[in-house]
């Protein structure tokens, strides 16, 4: 297991290298001054210009360029934003925990509700029943996310009224941010009015949230039932009911296991459109997370925003990936079995 | 006069006959199919069968509603935007461009991304991990950043929304195919044709290649959903197709400013892309559970 593990180590380090790699080639071609494109200063001084060339190493050839830009890079430095003059690093800290936020609460909703439907789903014998979860789960795997958020925010902000529809957060609250997630947050600060602002910021998050989880939910689900089905008619189930087992507990104890991996490992494949999704949502919802700050930076042109966020958003996905693998592996004895074959 | 069966056995089907009549067998998947049959002849036809051209402006009908309401005229079916551009000729207009460029990106990437799979699934070793650790990397880039990436280099538009969805969707067919091919190569029969002396070309289109094709089928089908619906994210975004075009996901962004007093110029695009990936999906599913071997 350790030399698995290190194997995933080594996985993460040489896909990151990669990344910087195609990153730093990309930052070369942007249709701008080389200097600004790294740094975002639009007029540097001539100490700035010097400092910048021997920053980046301008002067050598690209190899060294690109140990160089990889140091700095990897020292904390993403330069400083082209429109707000902000360093990137600090805005990148303070539109991480939302988009987190966020992500984490419908990754929560759809397994917490599509795991239960879907082991439903598999169990009920009725055509009419499964027909619908099914129909139901393909149109929510069909239906651009942007026209749905546009659809509920239409429904339930505008014309019913019940829900508010943009932002974290009404601004008559003052939360001063500590853990950056406004759901912590609120519930943490000493004003008076905390638990208000505790139920305004769950209003604000409903209908981002269930937007963003109408995809993984609906793949759990079909992913939960195809499994179920199959798992149900295996052997060691015919056992386990020929022993007497109640229903509730064969399926708990003996068939949920194991059909809890081939969903994992759906949630590693989905992690990218899942991604796409939630800034899309951001966009939308005006949700003041990483995806609403990449896409104001890209109308901008604000180029050193556009490599941090991109930077930021890819390996946190190349991080989730590996290690929802390692989970894979640690919870699938099938898959350690191959592992031990390879070595 | 009777007929006299003098011979027992009834007739076998051929393996494709059969993968059709299970097929057929679900109603869901049959109606999705002459969905997209439907949505391949407007893509080609469309334009010519169009009543107006996508940019004819009427200043005389500003966001009409569609023929069903009371307000609304059969002259435009669909109702217009707040151009008086009548929506319906917009869609079939656009089809092409949101349903036609699906298509062509996921061929593109399905050719290359098959070729690369089969490569680096047939070799061993350190050449195969090399790979696969570099389409790990794409793999991570969703295509929404890559879009971005793309966009901030060349600038919007749909040639480079073809770049972009197309470098993301590639690393998605290699790795299926490599998975499938690298599964396959561990079995039995595999091991049984190399006793038998077949050389690597013999063993990877004779032998594997037949158990591999309906994984590719599935993802292709799996592909062109995504690449439909990412190309529609990607010009609502305004990163994709620019204002005037009548791709579909530009079309939402277009009636958004809208959308309080004309609900149906986002409504009826986003129903557009909604039924063309429904389709799509149903024809995906029906060919799973018809090429999946616990059925047949």
């Amino acid at each position: 297991m350790t030399r698995y593990l290190i194997r995933r180590l080594n996985l993460f380090l040489a896909t990151s290298l990669v990344l910087f790699a195609v990153l730093f080639i990309v930052t070369n071609q942007f249709p701008v001054e080389q200097g600004f494109a790294l740094t975002g200063i639009l007029s540097p001084s001539a100490q700035q210009i010097a400092q910048i060339n021997a920053d980046f190493n301008l002067n050598s050839d690209s190899f060294d360029q690109f140990i160089a830009y990889l140091h700095q890079r990897l020292s904390g430095d993403l330069g400083i934003s082209a429109t707000s003059h902000r360093p990137v690093a600090e805005e990148l800290a303070s539109v991480l925990p939302a988009s987190f936020e966020l992500a984490s609460v419908a990754a929560t909703l759809a397994i917490a509700l599509g795991l239960p439907l879907g082991v439903l789903a598999s169990l009920s014998r009725h055509k009419i029943t499964q027909h619908t979860i099914m129909a139901i789960t393909l149109t929510g795997y069909s239906i651009p996310v942007f026209w749905l958020g546009l659809t509920l925010s239409l429904w339930f902000g505008v014309q019913l009224g019940w829900l508010p529809i943009s932002g974290r957060l009404n601004l008559l609250y003052e939360i001063e941010p500590i853990t950056g997630l406004i759901l912590i947050d609120t519930l943490m600060s000493h004003s008076p009015y905390s638990v208000s602002a505790f139920i305004d910021a769950i209003l604000h998050l409903i209908l981002p949230a269930i937007t963003l989880a109408v995809l993984p939910f609906t793949v759990v689900v079909r992913i939960t039932r195809s499994t179920m089905i199959t798992i149900m008619d295996q052997t060691y189930i015919k056992a386990a009911e020929a022993r007497g087992l109640h229903t509730y507990r064969i399926v708990l104890r003996h068939a949920l296991p194991n059909a809890l991996i081939p969903v994992i490992k759906s949630l590693g494949l989905m992690l990218g459109a899942f991604v796409s999704y939630a800034m899309i949502v951001e966009v939308i919802f005006s949700w003041p997370g990483v995806g609403n700050w990449l896409v104001s930076g890209i109308y901008q042109r604000d180029y050193t925003v556009i490599q941090g966020g991109v930077l930021a958003v890819a390996l946190s996905i190349i991080f989730l990936s590996i290690m929802i693998e390692v989970l894979h592996t640690a919870i699938n004895p099938l898959s350690r079995k191959e592992l031990y074959d390879s070595n | 006069m009777t007929q006299i069966k003098i011979y027992q056995g009834g007739e076998i089907p051929s393996l494709t006959r059969k993968i059709w009549h299970t097929f057929a067998d679900n109603p869901f998947a049959l109606a999705g199919l002459w969905a997209v049959v439907a949505l391949l002849l407007l893509a080609v036809f469309g334009p010519l069968i169009a009543p107006y051209s996508a940019e004819y402006q009427d200043p005389r009908t500003l966001l009409l509603a569609p023929s069903w309401d009371a307000a609304g005229t059969v002259e435009h079916f669909l109702g217009t935007d707040d151009l008086g551009r009548d929506i319906f000729s917009r869609l079939l207009h656009g089809a092409h461009l949101t349903f036609g460029v699906a298509l062509a990106i996921v061929l593109t990437s399905l050719v290359i991304g098959f070729i690369i799979g089969s490569i680096s699934g047939m070799m061993k070793g350190l050449k195969a991990s090399i790979l696969s650790h570099l389409l790990d990397a794409l793999l991570s880039i969703p295509s929404l950043l890559m879009a971005i990436l793309v966009v901030a280099v060349m600038g919007p538009g749909l040639d480079n929304v073809f770049w972009a969805v197309g470098i993301a969707l590639t690393p998605q067919f290699v790795r299926a195919t490599h998975q499938a091919i690298h599964e396959e190569l561990q079995k039995e029969y595999v091991k049984a044709a190399k006793l038998d002396g077949a050389n690597m070309i013999q063993i990877f289109w004779y032998v594997v290649m037949p158990n591999v094709w309906d994984t590719i089928i599935i993802q292709t089908t799996l592909g062109i959903s995504a690449a439909i619906l990412d190309i529609a994210a990607l010009g609502f975004l305004n990163l994709g197709a620019q204002a005037p075009s009548p791709e579909w996901g530009a079309m939402v962004s277009q009636g958004v400013d809208n959308i309080l007093t004309a609900p149906w110029t986002v409504t009826i695009p986003g129903g557009a892309i909604l039924c063309s990936v429904l389709a799509i999906n149903l024809v995906g599913d029906g060919l799973r559970s018809a090429l999946s071997p616990i059925n047949n």
